[in-house]
This record gives C-alpha cells, structure tokens and sequence, in this order.
C-alpha cells in the first residue's frame, strides 16, 4: 500500500497548500480577487479534507500497526499526520461555521497564522514520510538545531501531558463564556 | 470579557502549550537504570581512524580514537578490612572507580557470513544477551550441554544466526555436527580483541572468533584469573625484587598516579606467589588478572609496536600472519582479497555491550575498498597512507531477532538483502538503539502525547468559534 498513500497524500498536500496561499492573500486583501478565492476555500478545505482522511486511512495499511508503532519515524509521522488532518479539520469548521466573519478584525491574523503552521506541520508530516521510504528533503536537518531530532520518538512528559489537559479544559471554557455572551 | 480578548487568551495558551510541548518533547523517559542495566553513553557516537597495510606474509591494522584518560586498569583485589575484595567488576556503564579498561576490537571476515557485509555485529546479537534487560541467567549457559559443558560458556555472548534452530531462542542449538559443519565451511567471523590491561602489557591481543557463542581460539589467552577461591586470596603478587613493590596502593590507583610506564599489571614473569604474611596493609591493591605470552592460535595477533595512550587518544597497531594455517578459527587472508570488518571501542570504564561499534567495511589487500591496505616491503609499514575515518555508535540493545521481526519495518529490506548503510546512519541506529530500551514507555508516552494533541487543537476550535459566536456573534 506505500505505493498507493504516496500517491494519495499529493491531493492534500496540494489541496491544502493552495489552501494556505488563498488564506494568506484573503488576510491581506479585501480585493474582489480575495474574495473570489474565499468563496472558494471552504470547497478547497473540505477537499483537503476528504483526501487527507484517504491518504491517512492508507498509510495505516503500509505497514502493520505493531510496525508502525514500534518505529520511531513511523510514530513521528503518523503523530504529525493526525495532528497536521485535526489542526486543517479545524481551520475548516472554522471557516465554515463563521462565514466571512472570520476575515473581522483580529480574527483574519489568527487564520493566517493558523494556515502557517498547518503548512509547517504538513511540511515536517511529508519530510518524515519521505524518510521512511527513504527519499527526503533537508528540512529534518532544519528542525535538529531547533530541538527535535527527527530520528527520536516525539512525545512529551507526564507534565507537559497534564498542562495540555489544563490548557484545552481552558480553551473550552473559554469556548463556553464565548458563546454564552453571544448568545 | 470581549471577543476579541477572548480570541487574544485563546491563540496565546494554544500557541504557548505548543511551545511547552515543544521544548520538553523527548524528556522524562530515558534515563538510566541499573536494574534493567541501562546505561546511556554520552555522546551517541565518536570516532575512529583506521589505517591498514601489508607486506605479503603480515597484515597490520591502526586504530586512533579518543579517550579522555587511558583506562590501563580492570578488576583489582583490594585488601579491605583484612580480607581481599574485588573491585572493578564489570557494571552497567562506567565502572565509577575507573577500573575497567579500555579495548578497540575488530571482527572479520571472508563473505562466508553474508549478512556481516551487510549488517555488521547486528547478526551475531540475540536476545537476552549478557548485559541485556532480562539477560539470561549465566548458570543456565554453563549448564546447556553444548553452549556451556562442551564450549566452556559461562554468560550469554555474541552468536550467529544459523547456529540456532530458531532466531527466537538462544538456547536452541543446531547439533554438534552442524556447528562442526558449518565452521569447517568458514562460518564464524574472526575476532581480534585487544585489551588494555589483559593484553597489551604483554604485547598481544586476544584472537577469538564468534560462532555458537564468542569463543576463543585454540591455544593459552594472555590473561587468567588471580584468585585462589579456597584461600580466598590472591595467587600471585608483584615480585618486590623486580618491581620494587609487593603490591599497588589503591589511592594511588584512584588519583592516576601510576601511569602507562609503571607496573600497572602482574605480569607472571614479575609475580610470585602470594604470601599472606607479607604485612598487608588497607588498601593495597593487587591486579585480578595475571597476565603471561599467549600461545597457540590464541596468541596470533600481537601488538604492532607500541600502543599507547598520549593526549586524549589511544593510538594501537596490531600485526597478524595473513594465513595463520588455522582456517577454522581466523581468517586467511590473501593479497588481493576483499575483506569485510566491522570496529567496536571500550572506553572511559565501560565494560560489556556497552560500548561503540561501527558499520561493516570492506577492506581490501591491494583492491579498492573501503579501508584499503596498502602493500609494503619490510617488517614495519610507515603508516604513512591517510586514515580512513569511522563513525562509531552506540548500539543499545537492539538484536537481530528484533530487526527481523514485525516490530522493525526494515524486516522485510533485511530479507531482500538491503544493506543496513543503504537506509541508516550511524547517528540514526544510536538513538534507536536509546529508543529501544525504552520501547514500552516511549511507546505509551507518544500516543498520550498523539491524543493530547488533537484534544488541545479541539479545545482550541471550541474557543475559537465560541469566542467569535453564530457567524462570528
């Protein structure tokens, strides 16, 4: 099934990039071109969507989950995948539960910056799955001085663990206090 | 609060638990432990020179490698409140008095064992090996009919695979007359060990070679044990009347005080038999390892004139004859052959497996290879050829049965023939062979951290579009 995923993550891959570059140009532009491209994003996202979940779904079937899981750049990429489908998941819903209030204000930085680093993560989920097959671009080199080594299991400690509870019990609450006063 | 501050309190936790996650991912786990004789070197890998030559009758090999202090020492018997104790035994890690000395050894072979070309010392690792976690009990071993009543065995070492039944089981031996069948056909991978304590105060190495286990070849090693068990003393001890001294004091040990050019060592043609009544004082040490010229096929490799340590850095040459006329235990070597090697060093007091191995190489008599030795006319070469440089690693305990099975996606690239360099770097195998250690931990602790992650990125849509309400409220 390798053959198959490296074939289907291209669709996301494309999919969200140019997802990524309609984003950053509707942050910066109010333009009638903008927003002919925002018209057309929550299509792109939810595209990109679909075709990550396929692409994911695949990757699951490369190899064996006791392989998978028993390997540290097998762990590091299907950690980013899923993190990389739930983060551009999330600029979906989104967008399309906001409509073009998400372009007001503050919130149009927010986005933009959300579609950064969905395209990071997308970058370093491809890199790590290009180690495995063993074809990759220099960008592990990149992320090695800034504290990750590639070929090490990414994970975290007890604390840090307990901190992103807190942190999402927070982010819910405040999730709550936020449609209480719009409500 | 208002919206906006709310988007504001929401994008700063979600981006500073990221930041969090990202400053502490790949800690809390790895640490040492004793009990399960983990022991973690720093750094993951170091380097070797290797130089090569030979003259048609000799082949000579060099290495270079740096050691902070020359580990000259290994186990002593220190007398301690009027008995003799052993100190120095071998501990996972550094032995914390520094009394275990250092070695540079090298396997080789001829392409009898294929998949030492291509996978190196991997092939002769099983599981539960000596220092290992779970490590297979060393009475089991001497008790086993062939690995320990008919090969003398006394701990779980170094084997190749097809001296098994099975990969699975250390204990499965193939029969007698398979074993004797498949050396006689070559199988076995030589192996030159020098030590320095147990070896080069002699001017030798230790000529062993692995096949149902790590072996040794025919013949008298250069070391053996100090130790009248009845008496429960020493056997020998230094002869004052040539060495000026009935025994070494352990402080002078500990602080380095004896050096490369003292009597470090008990030589047996410096020794004489321990005397209890010599006045002994706390504190005196006495070496647990006698040494005497080795004989027979044991003593083929001899030390190619001085191997010393000088300023941070061992720096040994070794000479053996290229055809030793003993085709079941070394190698014979021909010009113009291809030869495969792969190095390990002990340093800074580690015993055991932990230590720094290499990749194979290939090594050449006057052909191209890798390490290419170059033919010389005379006894000594001039060294004078560039070294070839080696990249050492720590190995962790990562085992061939472990890289073929289900848990190693490379498994199936190892059926195939792939070999190891083709896919991995040496700085690659160090951590996994760290991560492997840790496998059950490491494995729980990523799918929290996998979990956590989509929770918080959840949490933060939550926050997101409630904080900007039905349409953006």
């Amino acid at each position: 099934m390798a053959a198959y995923h490296v074939v289907l993550v291209h669709f996301p891959i494309a999919l969200w990039m140019t997802a990524t570059l309609a984003i950053l140009w509707r942050a910066i532009s109010d333009g009638p071109l903008a927003l002919a491209i925002d018209r057309a994003l929550v299509p792109l996202l939810s595209l990109g969507l679909i075709s990550g979940l396929a692409a994911y779904g695949v990757g699951l079937l490369v190899w064996p989950w006791e392989t998978l899981s028993a390997t540290p750049l097998g762990r590091n990429h299907m950690l980013l995948a899923t993190w990389t489908t739930a983060y551009w998941g999330l600029l979906l819903a989104t967008r399309w539960l906001q409509g073009e209030a998400v372009w007001n204000g503050v919130m149009r930085w927010i986005i933009a910056g959300l579609a950064v680093l969905g395209s990071v993560l997308l970058g370093i989920t491809g890199t790590l799955g290009g180690h495995l097959v063993g074809i990759y671009t220099e960008i592990s080199d990149a992320l090695r001085p800034m504290g990750w080594e590639v070929y090490r299991t990414f994970y975290v400690p007890d604390v840090t663990l307990a901190t992103i509870v807190a942190a999402a019990v927070v982010l819910v609450v405040i999730g709550l206090l936020g449609r209480r006063r719009t409500a | 609060m208002n919206k906006n501050r709310l988007l504001y309190v929401s994008a700063l936790i979600f981006v500073g638990t990221l930041g969090l996650a990202w400053l502490t991912q790949g800690t809390g786990v790895i640490r040492n432990d004793a009990e399960r004789n983990i022991s973690i070197p720093s750094p993951l890998t170091v380097p070797l020179e290797v130089k090569a030559a030979y003259n048609g009758s000799d082949i000579f090999l060099r290495y270079r490698w740096a050691a902070p202090k020359p580990g000259i020492f290994h186990d002593v018997l220190r007398f301690t409140n009027g008995a003799w104790v052993v100190r120095g035994s071998a501990v996972p890690g550094s032995q914390s008095d520094g009394l275990h000395e250092d070695r540079v050894s090298m396997m080789l072979d001829d392409g009898s064992v294929p998949e030492f070309g291509r996978y190196g010392g991997y092939v002769t690792i099983g599981q539960r090996l000596a220092g290992m976690t779970g490590e297979a009990s060393g009475r089991d071993v001497k008790e086993h009919p062939y690995l320990g009543k008919k090969l003398g065995l006394d701990e779980p070492t170094k084997y190749l695979p097809a001296t098994r039944k099975g990969l699975e089981d250390w204990m499965a031996v193939v029969p007698e007359a398979e074993q004797d069948r498949l050396r006689a056909a070559g199988y076995f991978i030589d192996l030159w060990h020098w030590r320095a304590h147990r070896s080069n105060p002699v001017g030798y190495a230790d000529d062993q070679f692995v096949a149902a286990g790590r072996l040794s070849d025919s013949g008298r090693g250069p070391f053996a044990t100090n130790w009248d068990a009845e008496r429960k003393q020493p056997r020998l001890m230094l002869d004052r009347a040539k060495t000026g001294r009935a025994a070494l004091k352990w402080d002078d040990i500990l602080q380095g005080r004896v050096g490369q050019d003292d009597v470090y060592y008990l030589r047996e043609d410096q020794a004489v038999p321990f005397d209890p009544n010599a006045g002994w004082q706390e504190g005196d040490t006495i070496p647990r390892r006698s040494l005497r010229a080795p004989q027979g096929s044991r003593g083929d490799v001899g030390v190619a004139g001085h191997s010393r340590w000088a300023e941070g850095y061992w720096d040994v040459a070794l000479r053996r004859k290229m055809n030793t006329e003993k085709p079941t235990e070394d190698k014979i070597l021909r010009d113009g052959g291809v030869y495969q090697v792969a190095f390990a060093i002990h340093r800074q007091a580690s015993g055991g497996r932990w230590h720094y191995v290499s990749l194979p190489f290939t090594l050449g008599l006057g052909r191209d290879a890798e390490i290419k030795a170059l033919r010389f006319e005379g006894d000594t070469p001039d060294w004078r050829q560039p070294a070839v440089a080696v990249t050492l690693f720590y190995p962790g305990q990562v085992n061939w049965p472990l890289l073929n099975s289900a848990k190693h996606a490379g498994a199936e690239s190892i059926r195939k023939g792939v070999p190891v360099k083709y896919r991995h770097s040496e700085a690659q195998l160090a951590h996994y062979g760290v991560e492997k250690e840790f496998a059950e931990e490491i494995h729980r602790q990523w799918l929290f951290t996998l979990g956590g992650g989509v929770l918080l990125i959840v949490a933060f849509g939550v926050a997101l579009n409630g904080a900007l309400g039905r349409k953006g409220g």
